[in-house]
């Protein structure tokens, strides 16, 4: 089994595509944090100079790659059904399902990575950020529930990403399908359906994010521990159901 | 070490499709066997499912009695090709093969010395995606020689290679034969086992239609006679009326699929002129047209 994950995280060391995403990633978290702080301030934007949660606030932005670790899970399978490499890998083991989940344990573990780094970069600029602009830097408890937050968010969404791609093996199906659902079904559903909306694993992300005390949306979101347990629930109720259904199809 | 493989009343179909139809063979150790047929016949579908990787509709096959999926360790058991296309387009070579050693637990110099084996050591550092084909089939064979294993399955490696590429690889399949392992290659090509194996499994439509050693298979292949005659039409009448109908070649010769004596005595018994009685030649292939019902080129 060991040897399995070990050779899904070697897998991914060997081509591009997740140090693209990786770099993605970093670039966003980038882009959000200097938003958030240099808007500080003007009109109608959320968050004055002087707030004490500008830290929090700003690092919070550590989360943004969780889209890209989902894209990441769903690459992880659907490409050895595009380039046949599936093939050679249900060879070496022939009980698919172990390939499933080797797949889902070096997600989880690529998605620390991609929090670690993401999270060192977020203080990093921010406090560089911050401190040039003479504005309130305080590194409190929060900042730690924040980051702590983005790391159990970013280690979950890999595997229901894993779980996407085994249910829908088409690679440009599954990415699209996913980023649909995020930016555009699951929007909705939070914003004009928020008791159903909270179900959904972006509803279950905002409340493993919402660790900090920080979110707006504060009584509508699930606790913490239970937007958590969703997120595995969907990982693994999703990659059950594409291990039954169809990754037991014939590889011809 | 020794392996033997047994095809047990396989059969698959795709819905409407019967890709392979009641196949039972038996593949023996320490020999080169060919797996003969046409595009289409069902070879790739049999060996899938021999790997466990399309499910039969119905029947086993089996390693030792154990189907692919029992072995405890598979890749030390049985080494497979199957087709140039599983490789990410992305990878080194030596990766690819890295991420096979390190799932199935292998030394991790294995990769350097197959790649040694199969004459890619140069290219060890290059993207698969830039290899031609022949340098994927090497590939290919490499990562079937990472377990060193006793069984080696084999769909179309001589695709893509260049002809001292299949001289090579004739002289490297026989060597493995020879060192005791059972070795299962398939072809749609018959020259190109012709020097290689020593037994041959037929396949035309799915369905097996000659099993046994290469030279039984040429010995029905002497049995062609070409007939050249002034009276052409007469004789293929009397051909004709005795069983064994021929094809004209040309304006004044026929093809029999009878022996010489046969068709010389059945002329003299009707004083028909021959003017030319020759037994054919090259009969292997013709043997293979023949059994796979594949026209004549
Ligand atoms: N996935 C599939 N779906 C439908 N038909 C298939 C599939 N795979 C193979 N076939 C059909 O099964 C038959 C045998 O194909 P194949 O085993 O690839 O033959 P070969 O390897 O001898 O060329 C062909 O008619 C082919 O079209
Ligand atoms: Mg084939």
């Amino acid at each position: 089994m060991s040897a399995l994950v070990r050779a899904e995280l070697l897998k991914m060391r060997t081509v591009a595509l997740p140090g693209w995403l990786l770099l993605t990633t970093l670039a966003f978290v980038l882009l959000s944090v200097l938003l958030t702080i240099l808007t500080a301030g003007m009109p109608n934007a959320p968050l004055q100079r002087d707030d004490p949660q500008m830290l929090a606030r700003a690092v919070a932005s550590a989360s943004a790659g969780n889209t890209l670790v989902l894209v990441l899970g769903i690459l992880t399978l659907t490409q050895e059904f595009r380039f046949g490499t599936a093939t050679p890998s249900f060879l070496v083991s022939p009980r698919r399902s172990h390939v499933l989940s080797a797949k889902l344990v070096a997600v989880s573990l690529a998605g620390l990575v991609f929090a670690l780094l993401s999270v060192v970069f977020a203080l990093a600029v921010s406090a560089v950020t911050i401190a040039a602009r003479g504005d309130t830097l305080t590194f409190d408890r929060t900042v730690v529930e924040v980051l702590l937050g983005v790391g159990l968010c970013l280690l979950l969404y890999g595997p229901i990403g894993v779980g996407v791609g085994a249910l829908i093996r088409n690679q440009i199906a599954a990415v699209v399908a996913a980023l649909v659902w995020t930016f555009v079904v699951e929007q909705l559903l939070v914003g004009l359906l928020p008791e159903v909306g909270r179900w959904t694993p972006g509803g279950a992300a905002s409340a493993v994010l919402q660790l900090g005390d920080l979110a707006t949306t504060r009584g509508t979101l699930l606790p913490v521990w239970a937007g958590a347990l969703l997120l595995v629930a969907y990982a693994l109720v999703l990659s059950g159901v594409g291990a039954r259904l169809t990754l037991q199809r014939d590889l011809t | 070490m020794s392996t033997t493989l047994v095809f047990d009343h396989l059969t698959k179909r795709f819905g409407e499709t019967t890709a392979v139809e009641d196949l039972s063979a038996t593949v023996r150790p320490g020999r080169v066997t060919g797996f003969l047929g046409p595009n289409g016949a069902g070879k790739t579908t049999s060996l899938r499912m021999l790997l466990g990787l399309v499910r039969p509709t119905s029947g086993t096959a089996s390693f030792d009695g154990r189907p692919y999926a029992e072995l405890t360790d598979p890749v030390r058991q049985v080494g497979t090709l199957l087709e140039a296309t599983g490789f990410h387009p992305g990878r080194r070579a030596r990766d690819h093969l890295a991420v096979l050693a390190v799932a199935a637990r292998l030394p991790r110099r294995r990769p350097e010395e197959v790649l040694e084996l199969v004459g890619l050591t140069d290219a060890a550092r290059r993207k698969v995606g830039d290899f031609s084909l022949g340098m994927r089939q090497r590939l290919g064979l490499a990562a079937a020689l990472l377990g060193d294993p006793p069984v080696l399955v084999l769909d179309e490696p001589a695709n893509g290679l260049d002809p001292q590429g299949i001289r090579w690889l004739r002289t490297f399949l026989r060597g493995l034969a020879a060192e005791g392992r059972t070795v299962l290659v398939s072809s749609h090509v018959l020259p190109e086992v012709e020097q290689t194996a020593d037994d041959v499994l037929v396949l035309a439509r799915g369905r097996l239609v000659r099993t046994g050693t290469l030279a039984e298979l040429g010995a029905g292949a002497a049995t062609g006679t070409t007939v050249r005659s002034p009276d052409a039409a007469r004789l293929v009448e009397l051909l004709t009326r005795a069983g064994l109908p021929g094809s004209w070649t040309s304006a004044d010769e026929v093809r029999v699929d009878a022996p010489p004596e046969r068709v010389g005595e059945l002329a003299a018994q009707h004083g028909v002129v021959l003017h030319r009685l020759t037994p054919t030649a090259g009969g292997l292939e013709d043997v293979f047209f023949q059994l796979t019902g594949e026209a004549r080129t």
